[in-house]
């Protein structure tokens, strides 16, 4: 697995170093200017979050331009964990931007106070970030290794935003379930809910995955 | 145990493309090269993606070294290096985060031994593979087939794109890798003057189908050509013509003892053939 995660790690690289730089620079605009009005740092959060997951997933692609993607079935390495490392990496690519949301959040909050009117709304940021990125993995893998590399574009666009279509769906889902303000206690059970149906969609979609790719031919 | 690969009667059909290989059927021995010999689009690379479990083959055995290769099989895949044609690694990569990926892959890669090809092939490790020349790329996937020591070499097209000096160059490496007698390659061309160079056994497929496997030194040393006129050629007995091509006047006809050819029919040339000449018969002469 160790070959693996470094392939899949050279892979996102050139990507995530112009992600990171641009994550860098709009993140400092961003805790630089006043966050009366929070859709800046909002826009930050979720940049940084998908940004990051939607790099690692789309530096698949650059396997298919060579016979990379067939070499890599000879060496001894199964199938499925090929396809494990690519759900892996998503999910550490993931982790580096909510560090970089988190990061910026909590200096924005150092040094112009709070601009959310309930705690829970920051939470909620995370959660609807996190949902996104897992929902985002879990439409992609299936489909790409179904829909083969030529697809690709479309697949990830699909994905993407499939992923906001699933987050808002289960937005909309819980206001039905609780109209009028929400409790701090149903603020947070809905997040965790939200979170644990990412979560669930996302491990379902590993061996749905595998069992495509292991269908597969080269 | 006395073949490192044993294939037989290997099937595997592609409904859309009408292309089937059908019930392939060889054996490659340990310490030995085999040439693996077919126009574009005979079936070389579907054997070997049967062979490599890149393909899922429709029917029929593939064994290496003495048993059958699953998923899960990756110490029998520790034993195998691999090149194909053209591009084998991401052109984002420089030599030396290949090198690195590769320790990850395999037990056994040998950093020291990467890097000493990597001096005798005269590439440059930090620069990215994108940027090297054909030959280069194909001797950096040799390098990195060679580097984790492995059993058995399948090469598809690994000499094709090459100029001559280079191939000689590739060609000595692989005869020095089979100087160890547990060692054996498949080598997978269509390029026959490599294979009369270094194969020890000649394997021809012709439109999915097997049409010879031989020792390389019976097609080159007993196998004949005989050059016949119309009448010459009527004569001829039926059960000694392999293959037979007409050409203006003249019918080339294969035979399998060029000496014996030449005792029975006297007044007919018998010409010595290279493999390049029996391909061409077999693909595209006639049979009896």
């Amino acid at each position: 697995m160790r070959g693996l995660f470094r392939n899949n790690f050279y892979a996102t690289l050139l990507g995530a170093e112009a992600f990171t730089g641009i994550a860098l620079l709009v993140g400092v605009f961003v805790v630089a200017m006043d966050n009366a009005i929070p859709s800046l740092i909002i826009g930050y959060m979720l940049l940084v979050m998908i940004g990051f997951s939607l790099n690692s997933i789309a530096s698949i692609r650059k396997e298919s331009a060579t016979k990379w993607g067939k070499y890599k079935l000879t060496v001894p390495v199964r199938k499925r964990d090929i396809v494990i490392s690519f759900f892996a990496s998503q999910l550490l690519w993931l982790a580096v931007g909510i560090v970089f949301a988190g990061v910026g959040i909590a200096l924005s909050i150092a040094l112009h106070g709070n601009p959310f009117d309930r705690n829970t709304d920051i939470f909620m940021l995370f959660v609807l970030g996190i949902g996104i990125s897992l929902f985002m993995g879990a439409i992609f893998f299936p489909l790409y290794f179904l829909g083969g590399e030529e697809r690709n574009e479309v697949i990830l666009v699909v994905s993407l935003l499939g992923g906001i279509g699933v987050i808002m769906g289960l937005t909309t889902l819980i206001n039905i379930m609780y109209p009028g303000n929400m409790t701090t206690w149903q603020t947070v059970m809905s997040g965790i809910f939200m979170m644990a149906c990412g979560a669930a969609s996302f491990t379902v979609s590993v061996p749905l995955s595998v069992g495509v790719f292991q269908r597969k031919e080269y | 145990m006395e073949n490192i690969l044993e294939l037989q009667n290997l099937s595997k059909s592609y409904p859309k493309s009408d292309f089937t290989l059908d019930q392939i059927s060889f054996s490659l021995p340990y310490g030995s090269i085999l040439g693996f010999v077919g126009e574009n689009g005979a079936g070389k690379t579907t054997t070997i993606g049967c062979i490599l479990n890149t393909i899922r083959k429709d029917s029929g055995t593939v064994k290496l070294f003495g048993k059958e290769m699953g998923d899960g099989d990756t110490d029998i895949r520790e034993k195998i290096g691999v090149v194909y044609d053209g591009d084998n690694f991401p052109g984002f990569w420089t030599a030396g985060q290949l090198s690195k990926v590769m320790a990850g892959l395999f037990k056994n890669w040998d950093q020291a031994l990467f890097q000493k090809y990597m001096e005798d092939f005269q590439l440059p490790v930090k620069q990215k593979i994108k940027h090297y020349s054909k030959g280069m790329t194909m001797k950096l996937a040799i390098a990195a087939a060679l580097s984790h020591h492995p059993q058995l070499l399948i090469l598809d097209e690994a000499t094709s794109g090459l100029d001559p000096v280079m191939r000689d160059d590739m060609l000595d490496v692989f005869l020095e890798f089979v100087q160890e007698e547990n060692h054996s390659i498949l080598l997978s061309s269509h390029i026959t003057s490599d294979l009369e160079k270094v194969a020890d056994y000649i394997t021809f497929i012709h439109k999915g189908r097997l049409i010879l496997t031989a020792p390389k030194d019976d097609l080159v040393y007993r196998y004949a050509v005989m050059r016949c006129r119309e009448s010459q050629f009527q004569a001829v007995d039926r059960e000694d013509i392999l293959a037979y091509r007409k050409r203006d006047t003249q019918i080339d006809v294969l035979v399998a003892d060029g000496r014996e050819a030449k005792r029975k029919y006297k007044d007919v040339v018998v010409d010595h053939t290279s493999v390049d000449e029996i391909m061409l018969l077999l693909a595209k002469g006639e049979r009896v």
